[in-house]
């Protein structure tokens, strides 16, 4: 009976720690604890099979090592960033003069105000990386208006969950950061990658809603004309475009040309920007009228997120930045747009980094109880009965990753995607490997797979939180004059079911066009903070040029070389505490510890910035 | 009885008082990154001191909440079985959770982080980035951490006892919705109570 649990412990663990997860008492400590008691059962019947156990009790000691690990990784201080700036952001309602304009814009046509959910949420998922405010500030402020005017609630209600649930998918999405670092990629690789299906996707919804609009028009009908405060107007706003359109362009070719690339582009689309929204400015304040008040508003209104927008992913893209640290300018343009708006106060401060620190925490420690349970079940060749398991699988690359869908989906209906991505993404990330899938590639079908799931009845997040928000009886509506219908709950879960089905359909694109992602290898890796740290002679694991050869994202790079405890083959963040060429001293038996920033990515980041160029294999 | 409860509600407040505070050095962080960056590519310096600094903030920030976000009830649970029991039901499996799940954890990576800290601290360890921050005070943060979880995990068993005893109302709070919505609804509330009617109270 021992042999048998013996040899078969890496299924029972997995298997009974799932199980006490169950129980609801929180992940961090349950997975943690599930690792011990497992660690303990492992060293005692370790001689029952000493070729598949690896766990002695010196290497607990590994533990606080780990924790220190993933305390210094650079990549996860985006999490606290994104999630603040996202607070910041919605306390200074730049949503809602976003929905409110562009709805104006929209209005008019039918399904107008989906469309202009859509376009919304597209440009507040490209200035910050939480699905959380998105919807809220729609649920809020399009929800009413659309039911007011007569659209089908299902529509309205999908809708609205979809758009907001685009920060999950277009940089810089934390899932984005949280699957590159998982993956030991480059996150400045994922969001080039990310971008395409990003916008693909976007455009996806707004056909769906065209589609609505030709085959059920009467569930998204246009504005009526009362409703059109800011008036029309749309010449003066193809003209205040183009004339700023022409200024970049002759900014961009004669006045800046003597600059470097980026800095031409950066200067020539101040200069324009800043062209338009002080001619807009002007105009309301002088009332020169030369300016319709809908194209006035427009561009004012368009400038917040904009600027947001260069200062995360310009600075990202252009190489000024690193992934984190455009999440801390954009952190910082949110706090100045919320002050200049006068809706920052010391109390909204300190309620947002108080929700910050919070959410920080029990993500942290997420992650931290993961990396507790990894080191057990590495020691018990967990890893090797994963790989096994789904390299015998039918299909080779393309049934791996249908079966990983097909898995990640239903998982998603249950678990929110921290737990995922710390738990299941190791495990998952060294078989992706060996079977020759491009691990950028991999992470942004995960990705689509976790923001389906955002909207998969009946725990999809972001239909759990428009169910907060929506009318849940009946409403009186001030501006109409009317009692106007609740929202019931199987509306908004059968609202998202074609959303669910373009979901699937995305990944399905993703999985058959490679390209779409994969072109990030023809692009030149954004700055990472290998590159701008200043290296110590000793540092190493910088990769080299042997990382360009063996798409090694996992960490099992040259110079990581073996990895000390357990044995296991190295994943990408479970099985590498430490590398071993940092010369620090460490706790007793155990190698050296981490270096800073080898921590939790496994060091396959710095390979990836650091080889950059040479990068070039495919699967 | 009386003892315990005041026992608890002293670590309760510490903890509480304690994760307020070093939330703030999550915006230190923050303008810590964004000038590092800006700095950086205005006057071309860089400094490895000030990049070590971002993470010594943020782990100093989260090893530290920890204990207030358990406090908080807001380490997330997987719930979807578990939320339709009773709440003395619920009462006892955190009971359950807190002696087992949580305290085994925390205790021994107490008691595993010390000598780890020790180490460190006894060698003066630096990074080993050129010009980096001493390593010792962030080792010590582990321990830290840690430590403040274990008198937090002894504060809740504390709590939960008397609750089910019926000695004490239960203060922890429950959440029906991720904390973080809850916390942006209530300022949304503020802005919008007038225009709602669906006859939830706000």
């Amino acid at each position: 009976m021992i042999d048998l649990i013996a040899h078969n412990l890496a299924p029972i663990m997995f298997v009974s720690v799932m199980a006490m997860l169950l129980l609801g008492y929180p992940v961090a400590f349950t997975l943690a604890s599930g690792g011990l008691l497992f660690f303990v059962i492992g060293v005692e019947v370790a001689h029952f099979a000493p070729e598949q156990i690896n766990l002695f009790w010196p290497l607990l000691q590994a533990n606080p090592e780990r924790v220190f690990g993933v305390m210094s990784s650079e990549t996860l201080l985006a999490i606290p960033f994104f999630t603040f700036m996202g607070i910041i952001l919605e306390r200074s309602r730049m949503a809602e003069d976003l929905l409110d304009t562009i709805g104006q814009l929209f209005g008019p046509i039918r399904g107008g105000l989906a469309f202009a959910a859509v376009v919304v949420g597209a440009l507040l998922a490209a200035t910050t990386g939480v699905v959380a405010a998105s919807v809220i500030a729609m649920g809020l402020i399009s929800l009413p208006i659309m039911m007011r005017y007569g659209y089908d609630s299902r529509v309205a209600t999908g809708t609205i969950a979809a758009a907001g649930s685009l920060a999950q998918v277009i940089p810089p999405s934390l899932v984005l950061i949280v699957m590159a670092d998982q993956l030991g990629r480059s996150v400045g690789d994922m969001y080039v990658g990310a971008i395409v299906p990003g916008l693909l996707l976007v455009a996806l919804y707004c056909l769906y809603v065209f589609v609505i609009t030709m085959v059920r028009p009467k569930a998204v009908p246009a504005l009526p004309a009362e409703a059109r405060t800011l008036g029309g107007g749309i010449v003066s706003l193809v003209v205040i475009l183009a004339v700023s359109a022409a200024i970049y362009i002759a900014a961009y070719n004669f006045v800046f040309d003597q600059m470097r690339y980026e800095t031409r582009v950066v200067s020539a689309a101040t200069l324009a920007t800043i062209v338009a929204y002080g001619f807009s400015l002007a105009n309301r304040r002088f009332k020169l009228g030369l300016l319709s008040r809908l194209a006035e508003q427009v561009v004012i209104v368009l400038i917040p997120p904009l600027a947001l927008i260069f200062l995360v992913l310009g600075t990202i893209f252009l190489g000024i930045a690193t992934p984190t640290e455009g999440g801390a300018m954009g952190a910082t343009g949110a706090l100045a747009l919320a002050f200049v708006k006068r809706r920052l106060s010391l109390k909204t401060l300190r309620q947002a980094l108080d929700s910050t620190t919070k959410l920080s925490s029990f993500v942290m420690f997420i992650l931290i109880g993961a990396r507790v349970f990894g080191l057990t079940f590495y020691g018990v060749n967990g890893n090797v009965w994963i790989e096994d398991l789904l390299l015998s699988l039918p299909g080779g690359e393309y049934g791996f990753l249908i079966v990983v869908t097909i898995i990640i989906f239903i998982l998603g209906c249950f678990l929110d995607f921290f737990e995922i991505a710390f738990i299941l993404v190791p495990l998952l990330a060294p078989v992706a490997q060996k079977l020759g899938i491009d691990l950028i590639w991999f992470g942004i079908i995960l990705g689509l797979n976790l923001q389906a799931s955002f909207l998969t009845p009946p725990f999809g997040f972001a239909l759990f939180y428009l169910r907060s928000i929506a009318p849940s009886s009946e409403w009186f509506d001030e501006v109409s004059g009317r009692k106007l219908p609740a929202v019931r709950t199987m509306e908004i879960y059968r609202g998202a079911i074609p959303f669910i089905a373009i979901q699937v359909l995305m990944i399905g694109i993703v999985i058959v066009f490679p390209r779409i992602v994969t072109h990030y290898k023809d692009v030149g890796p954004a700055v990472s903070p290998s590159e701008i740290r200043i290296e110590a002679p000793n540092f190493g694991s910088g990769g080299g040029p042997n990382f360009g050869a063996d798409n090694n994202g996992a960490g099992a790079g040259p110079n990581f070389g073996t990895n000390d405890d357990g044995g296991s083959s190295a994943g990408p963040n479970f099985g590498t505490p430490t590398t071993p060429d940092t010369g620090a001293p460490a706790a007793p038996n155990f190698g050296a510890p981490a270096t800073p920033d080898s921590g939790s990515g496994g060091g396959g980041a710095e390979g990836d910035a650091t080889g950059g160029p040479n990068f070039n294999t495919g699967q | 009885m009386k003892s315990l409860h005041a026992v608890s509600r002293a670590i309760d407040r510490t903890t509480a008082l304690l994760g307020r505070s070093v939330s703030w050095l999550i915006l230190v962080a923050v303008l810590v990154s964004a000038g590092n960056a800006a700095i950086r590519k205005a006057f071309d310096i860089s400094s490895n001191a000030w990049l070590e600094l971002q993470w010594y903030l943020y782990g100093a920030a989260f090893m530290l909440a920890a204990a207030y976000t358990l406090q908080r009830n807001e380490h997330v649970r997987i719930d979807i079985l578990t939320q339709t029991l009773s709440k003395r039901t619920r009462d006892w499996i955190d009971l359950f959770g807190h002696v087992f799940l949580l305290s085994p954890f925390v205790f021994l990576m107490a008691y595993l982080s010390w000598p780890f800290f020790l180490q460190s601290y006894r060698v003066g360890e630096m990074s080993s980035n050129a010009g980096g921050l001493i390593l010792w005070p962030a080792k010590g943060l582990v321990f830290a951490g840690f430590a403040v979880l274990c008198a937090q995990a002894i504060s809740e068993i504390i709590k939960r006892v008397l609750v089910l005893t019926g000695k004490t109302t239960d203060e922890t709070p429950e959440h029906e919705l991720p904390p973080i919505i809850e916390d942006m609804e209530e300022v949304e509330a503020l802005h919008r109570a007038p225009r709602r009617e669906d006859g939830r109270a706000r």
